[in-house]
């Protein structure tokens, strides 16, 4: 598992130690029956050989979000207007533009990167330090890059399914765009040449509670919902990277239910369906 | 909103009666029509769903009753349940096939049924549709979001047979809901030992435990 050098010497010493424990402790996940080609195909398309691990690491970032990140998040949301809460979220946003636009550049996306840089200049200027984005009520919208989409468009395989102490879901080709964008950010960069370190840490506890709170209602509706919210949130994960890898254009190529030559479900019970269907029946109309 | 389906009813009028009128070749033009009954169909349905969910004072047991009989009527299913089940719909039993499509029904229905309001009416906008292989369409759609946030991008898959119209997938932000479903229904029948009984003990509980909920 590959760790986060640039973040990993601020994480507690002991919170390392029980992550390294927990990971050894949880090993790998067993092997499907090689006898059985359809265990083989689902065991390689969940792609996910440290399970065990990642679960334990998921189940840790779940309870530090319960104790730490939730609370704040939710007393954020709930407590500070509306206005200020988009002035923050405006403002983290126009912090992340040049990265957005070096990895627009890297991925040859020319017209991406000229309106990540207006947008960067107009609120930086007139939105003041970003914190109004004006460049969007200006028609200008914006979206976002990070390096682990650069190295997709590159051809890099995203490699196993990893969750990431802290991070939370991610693989290989992510770890490493998050190490790469955050050595490149200027804005680190600045920080850690003037000994503002705290900046940084300002910087990425605001965005974590910004995001938490942006989420917490999607987050806790999947958490109802589902019934394995780790398998929930590991497709979904997938299925959220590969829609930003293709900037939004490759998400209707996904299979789907077809109506193929099965019999068209006209919202009947199907034949068979003896027990309820009384009560079905009574329960429709 | 009545300017908005007025000015639908304009536009695709004449062109589904033009489409109906003329002598179709196979292919393209069939495909042609499709697209424009499922981006109607998309559109009623959202509007349907403003008249039936959004209505103050229903209670939420009512709006569970409406939004079931839309749920069956738009949507296919039993093909989303089989898709979801995948390779273990085989392995099921027809006793275990018959109460999972029960149970599955239950889920998406109390899953959804406070999520679904946002759907309605003038929330949602169609950008375009798009033909697929077989008799399926994709219509895009954005839905606005109250605090004036960027939309949230939604594809529809909806596939035809004949006259009758059903809705496949719903795709958000790119996480396709089937797609979704499959992974977590998937997950539990492995740690239960590839067992569909094991899956449907947990439907039991998940359903039961979502109808008792409040719906905040």
């Amino acid at each position: 598992m590959s760790w986060h050098p640039a973040h990993g010497r601020h994480v507690r010493v002991s919170t390392l130690v029980l992550v390294v424990f927990l990971v050894l402790a949880g090993g790998c996940a067993t092997m499907p029956d090689p006898g059985d080609p359809e265990a083989v195909a689902e065991f390689n398309k969940v792609n996910d050989p440290a399970e065990p691990a990642n679960r334990a690491i998921f189940e840790l970032n779940r309870g530090l979000d319960t104790a730490f990140l939730k609370p704040v998040a939710t007393f954020y949301r709930d407590v500070i207007p509306q206005f200020f809460q988009d002035r923050i979220n405006d403002a983290l946003d126009n912090l992340r533009a040049p990265v957005i636009f070096l990895n627009d550049i890297l991925q040859g996306e020319l017209d991406r990167a000229l309106a990540t840089a207006a947008r960067f200049m107009v609120n930086s200027t007139i939105g003041i330090l970003g914190v109004i984005d004006i460049a969007t009520e200006m028609g200008l919208e914006g979206h976002d890059e990070d390096f682990g989409q650069t190295l997709a468009v590159w051809g890099m395989p995203e490699g196993p399914y990893v969750v990431l102490p802290l991070f939370g879901p991610s693989n290989p080709r992510d770890t490493i765009g998050i190490v790469v964008d955050f050595l490149v950010d200027p804005f680190n960069l600045w920080a850690s040449n003037s000994n503002r370190d705290f900046a940084v840490f300002a910087r990425t506890g605001s965005r974590a509670v910004d995001l938490r709170a942006i989420h917490m209602e999607a987050l806790d509706s999947l958490e109802k919902t589902s019934l394995d919210y780790y398998a929930t949130l590991r497709s979904l994960y997938r299925q959220r990277r590969a829609d930003e890898i293709s900037n939004g254009k490759g998400s209707a190529n996904l299979p789907a239910p077809g109506l193929g030559q099965a019999p068209l479900d006209d919202g009947q019970p199907p034949p068979g369906d003896g027990i309820k269907t009384s009560e079905k029946t009574s329960r429709i109309r | 909103m009545l300017n908005r389906r007025c000015f639908l009813a304009v536009l695709l009028g004449p062109a589904f009666i033009l489409v109906l009128a003329l002598p179709l070749p196979p292919g393209g033009a069939f495909a042609a029509g499709l697209e424009v009954r499922a981006e109607a169909f998309i559109q009623s349905m959202a509007q349907e769903a403003l008249e039936s969910l959004t209505q103050q004072g229903t209670s939420r047991e009512e709006r569970i009753k409406r939004f079931r009989k839309m749920f069956n009527a738009h949507f296919a299913v039993r093909s989303i349940g089989k898709f979801v089940l995948g390779r273990y719909w085989r392995k099921a039993s027809k006793d275990e096939q018959a109460e999972y499509l029960s149970l599955f029904e239950d889920l998406m229905v109390t899953s959804y049924v406070d999520r679904f309001q946002r759907y309605a009416g003038k929330n949602l906008n169609i950008l375009k549709t798009r033909a697929e292989k077989g008799s399926a369409v994709t219509v895009f759609t954005e839905i606005a979001r109250p605090d004036g946030a960027r939309p949230v991008q939604v594809l529809w898959r909806v596939g035809a047979r004949g006259e009758i119209i059903k809705i496949l997938d719903v795709v958000v932000e790119g996480a396709s809901m089937s797609q979704t479903l499959r992974s977590d229904f998937g997950s539990i029948i492995r740690q239960r030992g590839g067992k569909v009984s094991g899956l449907l003990e947990e439907l039991r509980v998940k359903t039961a435990s979502l109808k008792a909920d409040a719906g905040n």
